[in-house]
């Protein structure tokens, strides 16, 4: 038998087809039990209608063959999963679904599946990715995908309604969608209360919990107008378009409550676009980037940011003036460094850690600004192992190191108490030492009227 | 025809019929609040929404 490495880890369910990988490109292949639904997705104008609309990623026939059709689509350069994303993003990539099926139901046809997996961010928008997933509309059946949506849609935002947006991360222990009975018991009561909330989550766990034990089949399929399913979609897509969080946006004065007099934050940025200039990066991540305001400073014109930060509302602060600015270059996430998202799924293979999508990303330049303090006092990670991390992945890092005196190591350090002497590593001396064990310094500029020194660094291992 | 690659869920399937009951009624008695309030002078002006409408348009969008 030949093993075909090819074939990517995540696409195994849908018998409709697979994706692969061809000399470093995704490529899609589709099989003759789909072929039916695809030449009418294509001929029908339903294809074109929605990547004209930006709302499903383009691809473009390869080969048409009578055992099997591929196709190629666009490139996402990086794949963000839905638990690291914002608050807002998650809405939107639940509304995009919502349309989608709309849209589908109003041409014929409907969405087989709807997890949140099936939904990238892609030049500053989500973008559905599953080219495969919508199939033929059967007069008065019910939605297939109805309980994958709730699952994988509206509890995650629900949850973050009332818990806080860290609800959102739950994701990433239940890849297919918080259980059901679960979330129920998770909500108030008042959501009982709620003709909304207790016909699509109280209402739906009872009736999945009476009717799990049926493997006979013999309750009857039930039946569904397509007037109902459309009153349905729109109710979810109301609820959804006006959910919010109830906690405020810690990062929304970020820059004024840090110690930078505005002479020393000018002079930063300065530093950071000139040095970004000189080794004519194009690529790059900033970790620990808060709401992307440093990023939006680089005159050098970037063809990709990613800006992550460990705050929910730090990424949907930068999401929103992404949205608001119509920028198509920064893709933001939420992570956090002390603990990147893992590899999960089937073998551990269906969904990518962080540290290897990274790899495969292998961005021009990693900006690490005023996180190093973060990762050594609250974290308890030592220089060396901070340096080790940055090198294997970064072609150049940008490095600012705010000296023991600095208002904020201060107040990390006072907050340890007694254990504060613990931390008398925490020198500039010492990190010096342990980075240029695995960097050369190309630069090294302090800013001036403050505590602060910016490193340009390259790892040692890239020549 | 369908693929059954996944478990639609026995109960999720009939109570869609309830479930699309209620975004019934609820989405008629918003649209006559709606109206009502529009009558009466009330209605605000459209907010600036950061999300459209769930509408997607057909092909005309070239000039977007």
């Amino acid at each position: 038998m030949v093993v075909d490495n090819s074939k990517h880890a995540s696409s195994f369910r849908d018998p409709s087809g697979y994706i692969f990988t061809e000399e470093g490109v995704i490529k899609r292949a589709i099989f003759p039990i789909y072929f039916k639904q695809y030449n009418a997705l294509t001929t029908s104008g339903f294809f074109d209608s929605l990547f004209k609309n930006k709302l499903l990623i383009p691809h473009s026939e390869i080969t048409n063959a009578v055992d099997k059709i591929v196709i190629q689509p666009e490139n996402i350069s990086f794949i963000t999963y839905p638990y690291e994303w914002s608050f807002n993003m998650y809405k939107e990539a639940a509304l995009l679904t919502l349309k989608l099926q709309k849209y589908s139901l109003e041409k014929g046809f409907t969405l087989k599946d709807a997890t949140a997996f099936n939904v990238a961010f892609h030049e500053g928008k989500a973008i559905f990715i599953d080219t495969l997933s919508f199939d033929f509309y059967q007069e008065n059946t019910p939605w297939r995908a109805y309980k994958q949506f709730i699952t994988h849609f509206l509890a995650p935002l629900v949850l973050a309604h009332y818990h806080g947006a860290q609800s959102l991360k739950l994701m990433s222990n239940f890849i297919d969608g918080i259980p059901i009975k679960m979330l129920a018991s998770m909500l108030p009561f008042k959501t009982k209360m709620n003709p909304f909330l207790y016909s699509n989550i109280h209402l739906l766990a009872k009736f999945e919990d009476k009717h799990n034990e049926d493997y006979k089949g013999e309750s009857k399929a039930s039946v569904l107008s397509k007037k109902g399913q459309l009153n349905i979609i729109q109710s979810l897509y109301d609820y959804i378009k006006k959910l919010t969080l109830k906690e405020h946006s810690e990062w929304g004065n970020y820059y004024d409550k840090t110690n930078y007099s505005n002479d020393a934050f000018v002079q930063k940025s300065a530093i950071i676009d000139t040095w970004i200039e000189n080794i004519k990066a194009k690529t790059l991540i900033d970790v620990g980037g808060n709401d992307g305001t440093f990023v939006r400073k680089i005159n050098t014109n970037l063809e990709q940011a990613l800006v992550c930060d460990i705050d929910n509302n730090a990424v949907d602060f930068n999401y929103k003036t992404i949205k608001e600015n119509k920028e198509s270059f920064i893709t933001p996430f939420v992570l956090d460094v002390l603990n990147p998202s893992a590899a999960i799924g089937f073998q551990n293979t269906e969904r990518d850690s962080f540290i290897n999508r990274m790899k495969d990303f292998a961005p021009d330049v990693t900006l690490a600004l005023a996180v190093i303090h973060h990762m050594s006092l609250s974290g308890n990670v030592t220089f060396d192992m901070s340096a080790k991390f940055f090198a294997s992945f970064s072609k150049h890092l940008v490095i600012e190191f705010p000296k023991r005196n600095d208002s904020w190591v201060q107040r990390l350090l006072n907050s340890k108490v007694d254990f504060k002497d613990h931390f008398n590593w925490y020198a500039l001396e010492n990190f010096e030492t342990a980075y240029t064990t695995y960097f050369e310094v190309i630069e090294k500029k302090p800013i001036a009227n403050s505590e602060r020194v910016m490193y340009l660094l390259k790892p040692k291992h890239v020549k | 025809m369908h693929f059954l690659y996944f478990d639609p869920g026995l109960g999720a399937m009939i109570v869609q019929a309830i479930v699309a009951a209620v975004a019934g009624v609820v989405l008629f008695s918003k649209g006559l609040m709606y109206k009502i309030k529009t009558l009466l002078g009330f209605s605000k002006n459209q907010e600036d929404d950061m999300f459209d409408d769930i509408e997607i348009k057909d092909q005309d969008t070239e000039n977007k």
